[in-house]
């Protein structure tokens, strides 16, 4: 009862001293502003990069090169080894058993050639397993199948860039083009692919430039034979991300035992997105204590002001306890107002905040996203500043002696 | 907990509320001292005064400035503690209570009229009369009833919805009249009630304190104009800390 008697109170001050109120809780409007504006950005961020992960083929993505990166001299056992082959796909197809797929690629250069139009052009050779694994489909006719590779089938699947480099406005599939002198039966043309960051540049268009032949047919085409054909690299998808040092061991244990040396390195996207969190949560946290500095700056203001029109109101505070206010009843009744005063200036650093937003995404070209834990948080945070600096002037009134708040004139 | 918000030095512990099996009258003080400690030299304001004041009597406390009369006041009306000595209001010793349980018998027993009113300003009429039953948790339909009767009291019940800087100084020491009698409290304190009003509004004011004196009230009027003092049933004369003259008048 008291309580809704103090937020109404609290009403009627902010209402009665609007203006002094508005720069009491300038601090505060900053301060939460800011939280909302650090929360929104890092969340859209985040968004976004999972975003980029979901339509690259997942973050359950593992990435197995065949050299080791970052190792400056080799061993002389890891310098004679082939690197990747396609038997390491196999085998790890066959034996991990948090692997559920298997996509080997081997790249190679290849001049292609439709009617009058000849270019070098970038190949890849891959299995069915690259469409489900890189989240990238046939757009028209049919994608690399089983039977392609077992037969190492002369088709050709093109990315949508390349079918209108080759083929303009006309249909590609059931036409052959010349690779390298030799004839493949265009079978599939793949779909577009797009994302962007921005809302300009699209990340993913180097996909709509490939051009895919079965993985069988590149190796056997260099003349090697096939299961020890070198490839370039493989992606491996692991069944269960909660499962993912374990989808990465098995890997490093089954090609370490085939090759009996590591000439290998795997990149898990988990735990990329994982050492990403950790960049994300050191900016997160350096915004958050820059939106708790300007808080806790704004809290000093509060009670600053809270002091100075305490003055004003020492003959309220006797009068109160003249009638039986008793000590407590005060005090609470002055730290309702603090906190009042404060998360309505929360309130207002909600918008603040959205309109920091709206600027900075205009800046990186990134929608922001305000969510509801975001304004939460923000408010919480106003409400603690009040509730912090709202204490001692609120201790102040409630141990005035009546007598002597009546007495002042 | 409530020990932070004392404004007395002193830590106090509850101590069990002393009921007078004795005491038949409202107010009781025995040998009651206050002694002001300001540095080096104390000030000793009240030096031994016992008073009794029975339920429904209109006593005046009048005496020159500097007198002590504002002290007893104040100890009458639980804004203060006496030094030494009992004091017994309606049965309770409320001599040594804590400033918690003082708040709690100012709130409930006794009804304060201001030489300067005293009304919250931004608050309006009906507000600042619901004031003590804001405290003493009184729901807000049984408030505003409550207040609403003591307003009609004073004649003021069509004025609730203004703010006090919209009435003039007798109706708003009419207001305050109203705050102090919300609570059905056993005594009411009037500290210089007209001392900020002209001689007719001011009375026409001690004609109410009149009219709930008849009411059997019990009412208690600290005065230093003869005039008003006169018009009371009983005069405590208060002369350098102590009582110089204690003598019920001549009912007239």
């Amino acid at each position: 009862m008291i309580l809704l008697e103090s937020i109404i109170d609290g009403i009627r001050d902010i209402r009665d001293h609007f203006g002094r109120t508005l720069l009491q809780l300038v601090g505060i409007i900053l301060g939460a502003g800011s939280i909302v504006a650090t929360f929104s950005l890092s969340v859209a961020g985040k968004a976004q990069s999972m975003e980029y992960y979901k339509v690259s083929g997942g973050i359950q993505k593992i990435w197995v090169s065949d050299k080791p990166t970052g190792k400056v001299t080799l061993d002389a056992k890891a310098l004679a080894s082939k690197g990747l082959t396609y038997a390491d796909a196999l085998a790890l197809k066959r034996d991990a058993k948090e692997i559920d797929l298997v996509s080997p690629v081997s790249n190679d250069n290849m001049t292609i050639r439709y009617m009058n139009v000849e270019k070098p052009r970038s190949v890849m050779g891959v299995t069915p397993a690259y469409s489900p694994m890189n989240d990238f489909h046939a757009g028209t006719g049919r994608f690399i199948t089983d039977n392609d590779l077992t037969s190492a089938a002369r088709v050709v699947v093109l990315g949508s860039e390349r079918a209108r480099e080759f083929f303009g406005s006309d249909n590609p599939i059931g036409k052959t083009i010349a690779m390298n002198g030799t004839g493949y039966l265009v079978v599939g043309v793949m779909e577009e692919k797009y994302f962007s960051f921005d809302k300009k540049r699209n990340v993913m268009r180097w996909m709509n430039r490939q051009i895919y032949i079965p993985i069988t047919t590149m190796v056997t085409r260099k003349g090697e034979p096939l299961t020890s054909g070198k490839i370039s690299f493989m992606h491996a998808r692991m069944r269960d991300i909660k499962k993912n040092e374990q989808a990465v061991d098995e890997i490093k244990t089954i090609l370490g035992r085939e090759h009996g040396v590591v000439d290998f390195e795997v990149f898990s996207r988990i735990a990329n997105l994982r050492r990403n969190e950790q960049n994300n949560k050191m900016y997160d946290m350096l915004f958050m204590v820059c939106g708790i500095i300007s808080l806790l700056v704004g809290g000093i203001v509060v009670m600053n002001i809270q002091l100075a029109s305490f003055n004003e109101r020492v003959r309220e505070v006797g009068t109160r306890k003249a009638v039986g206010a008793s000590p407590a009843q005060i005090f609470f009744q002055f730290l309702t107002e603090s906190v009042l005063v404060s998360i309505f200036g929360g309130f207002i650093g909600l918008f603040v905040g959205r309109l920091f937003t709206g600027g900075i995404s205009l800046l990186i070209r990134s929608a922001p996203i305000v969510t509801m834990s975001t304004c939460i948080y923000a408010l919480t945070f106003a409400a603690g500043t009040g509730l912090l600096f709202g204490m001692y002037p609120a201790l102040r009134a409630s141990r005035l002696n009546p007598i002597e708040a009546l007495r002042t004139e | 907990m409530s020990a932070i918000f004392d404004y007395q030095t002193p830590a106090e512990t509850p101590k069990p509320v002393a009921v007078s099996t004795t005491a038949k009258a409202l107010i009781q003080l025995d040998e009651v001292t206050k002694t002001y400690d300001s540095g080096e030299n104390a000030v000793q304001a009240l030096r031994g005064v016992d008073v009794a004041i029975n339920r429904g009597e209109f006593v005046a406390v009048i005496g020159p400035s500097g007198s002590g009369k504002s002290t007893l006041m104040h100890i009458l009306g639980c804004l203060d503690t006496p030094t030494s000595g009992k004091y017994w209001l309606d049965g309770e010793d409320v001599a040594e209570m804590s400033s918690k349980e003082l708040a709690r018998i100012r709130n409930q027993k006794i009804g304060f009229v201001f030489q300067t009113f005293n009304l919250l300003p931004r608050a309006t009429i009906l507000k600042n009369v619901e004031l003590p039953l804001l405290y003493a948790g009184i729901s807000t339909s049984a408030r505003r009833e409550q207040a609403m009767e003591a307003l009609k009291r004073v004649g003021l019940d069509h004025r609730s919805k203004h703010r006090p800087n919209e009435l003039s100084g007798g109706q708003r020491q009419r207001v305050a009249i109203a705050r102090a009698l919300v609570n059905n409290p056993s005594l009411i304190l009037a500290d210089e009630p007209t001392g900020n009003l002209d001689s007719k509004t001011g009375s026409d004011i001690i004609r109410i304190f009149e009219d709930l004196a008849a009411a059997d009230e019990t009412i208690v009027l600290v005065t230093h104009d003869p005039s008003i003092a006169n018009r009371t049933q009983r005069r405590i004369t208060i002369v350098d800390g102590q009582i110089a003259d204690n003598s019920a008048m001549e009912t007239p």
